[in-house]
């Protein structure tokens, strides 16, 4: 579970890149966050990976406060967490085995369990038979899935994604929403930042936008691709996003209208 | 970090070097040229104090007894000239002996010159321990009685222990200043390499890599090419050590036989040269790495 409670981050250059932000985010949720270019989404996820410390306010994530946290225990709250980064961040010189085995073994996974565990993981995002292929060999949207296996492979709590589908085209996008929807279906909180209002649309979920450092917007969009109703109950409201976004318009502000779009046959 | 994480570390170590090639090669051969380089001027140093020590050991000085004395008090006054701290060797050298080799010098001459008598006195060959006491050690063998005089050496005494003196000063700081500018040099090639693989060590880091855990095969990495790039600078001073030495021989006969041969310096020398390397992997190794592991996501790559 996540936590923020009267969060504000302000940077040394005077910056106010999150002003007084609170929020839950249940175990199980599907979560899309949106916003403009500097709006504070990626401060957001930084807060939450503990990569910067919130100047004022309280985050716990998957039990660990970090506004408390020590140094050393940095590494596994972020063994809680699998992070998908737009560019991929894959190690050239290791192959696409090591790459993605690379997350269990830095936990100390013996290695019958590593080998075991990454040819199902790689399975499971398409990539079977790619396991000694080099990064570089390898195509935007294959690579972004090994990214998303090395994210799975601990079975952490959380998947983060940060705009996982800023550098491939459209259809492979639509895989790897995929991919993280199905995961969600099986249990695991899903946090995705994008820009992409076509995806957001197409698979709905819980969608935060975030606006000069502040919440703006907290809704539910129920589409096909969730069975989960966790957030439902968590979100401010549930908007039929769809009809803001094909005529083009932003989505207003703290909406209230309830209006569930139904998921299609 | 786990145990059965131990040995996967190590593996990892060893095979960035290979992953790595192009800077480990880089490092290399910067380490090696350093260590030559800061080798060869602590070699030259070494040679140059030993050959002055061994001039200074050649440094034979005479004790003149008095004219009259007689030979069995002559023999008398080595034990006491032996007893002054200073006094490596004492050797008797008597009158007749003085005589013959003055002979034997000027051959007829001599003959010309023999109704004169004998004109030495007794004497002792004496050779200090330390040269530069000789002026000390030359007023307490003059209190001996019987002692008339010491051949006067003071001036090389004196200008052979300054140049020892300002050798070794020289040498010290010139190896201070090759081992300061290794040190620069090496350090920004590990730099150098660090930045090279911060892409790595960001991904490390978002994964839930320990400090420990990036760190070790970094180190492990900086430790082997320091230990290699020793034990070939070693080889290669070893192995034109002898040709020089022969070169320079050919232009200063003493050194060929008042330095040290390679059988005095190759252990020393592979030793000092891989455990220096070593040394200088693991701590250029840790401090680089440090200062990325302080850093955080996009902070280390430098988004």
């Amino acid at each position: 579970m996540i936590h923020l409670e009267n969060v504000s981050k302000v940077y040394p250059n005077g910056t106010e890149a999150l002003k007084n932000i609170s929020i839950d985010i249940q175990d199980g949720e599907f979560v899309f966050i949106v916003g403009t270019s500097g709006a504070g989404k990626s401060t957001f996820l930084k807060l939450l990976m503990h990569e910067e410390t919130a100047t004022f306010g309280k985050i716990v994530v998957n039990g660990h406060n970090l506004m408390k946290i020590k140094k050393r225990r940095v590494p596994y709250l972020r063994r809680t967490m699998g992070i998908v980064f737009q560019d991929f961040r894959l190690i050239k010189n290791m192959n696409i085995f090591d790459n993605v085995a690379f997350a269990m073994r830095v936990i100390g996974t013996p290695e019958k369990d590593v080998k075991k565990t990454v040819y199902r993981v790689l399975e499971l995002v398409g990539l079977k038979g790619k396991e000694k292929h080099r990064p570089g060999e390898l195509s935007g949207g294959e690579q972004q899935r090994v990214s998303l296996a090395r994210a799975l492979v601990n079975n952490p709590k959380v998947i983060i994604a940060d705009e996982p589908t800023g550098n491939i085209d459209p259809e492979r996008s639509f895989e790897i929403m995929k991919i993280l929807a199905d995961i969600n279906n099986q249990g695991t909180t899903v946090i995705v930042v994008t820009h992409e209002h076509d995806l957001v649309q197409e698979f709905g979920g819980r969608i935060l936008r975030i606006d000069d450092g502040e919440i703006v917007e907290d809704k539910y969009l129920k589409t096909k691709y969730h069975k989960n109703t966790v957030s439902i109950n968590n979100a401010n409201s549930e908007i039929n996003f769809e009809d803001d976004l094909s005529n083009g318009n932003e989505p207003s502000d703290n909406k209230n209208t309830i209006e569930e779009k139904e998921a299609d046959a | 970090m786990k145990f059965s994480s131990a040995g996967y570390l190590i593996k990892e170590g060893f095979k960035n070097i290979w992953n790595n090639r192009k800077m480990s090669l880089a490092s290399i051969v910067v380490l090696v040229s350093c260590l030559i380089i800061t080798g060869s001027a602590s070699l030259i140093s070494v040679n140059v104090s030993t050959l002055i020590s061994k001039i200074g050991d050649d440094n034979e000085l005479t004790v003149y007894l008095k004219y009259d004395l007689s030979d069995i008090d002559s023999i008398k006054i080595g034990p006491e000239i032996q007893k002054i701290k200073n006094i490596e060797q004492c050797t008797y050298y008597s009158k007749d002996e003085a005589i013959k080799e003055y002979k034997d010098t000027l051959g007829n001459i001599y003959e010309s010159m023999q109704d004169e008598g004998n004109p030495f006195g007794n004497a002792y060959k004496i050779r200090l321990k330390d040269l530069s006491k000789y002026n000390d050690t030359v007023k307490q063998i003059k209190q001996i009685n019987g002692v008339d005089s010491v051949s006067d050496r003071s001036d090389i005494a004196g200008k052979l222990t300054k140049l020892n003196y300002f050798v070794t000063l020289v040498g010290s700081w010139i190896v201070l200043i090759l081992g300061i500018v290794t040190l620069f040099i090496i350090s920004n090639t590990i730099k150098m390499t660090m930045y090279s693989r911060r892409y790595e060590i960001s991904i490390m880091k978002s994964v839930g890599a320990t400090n420990t855990f990036v760190r070790i095969p970094f180190i492990i990495e900086a430790m082997i090419i320091g230990l290699f790039s020793g034990l070939l600078a070693a080889g290669i001073i070893i192995a034109i050590y002898t040709p020089v030495r022969d070169a320079a021989s050919g232009i200063v006969r003493l050194i060929n036989t008042s330095t040290l041969t390679v059988g005095d310096i190759w252990l020393q020398t592979l030793l000092l040269m891989s455990g220096i390397g070593m040394i200088i992997g693991f701590a250029g190794g840790f401090i680089s790495i440090s200062k990325y592991l302080k850093k955080e996501g996009g902070e280390i790559i430098g988004w």
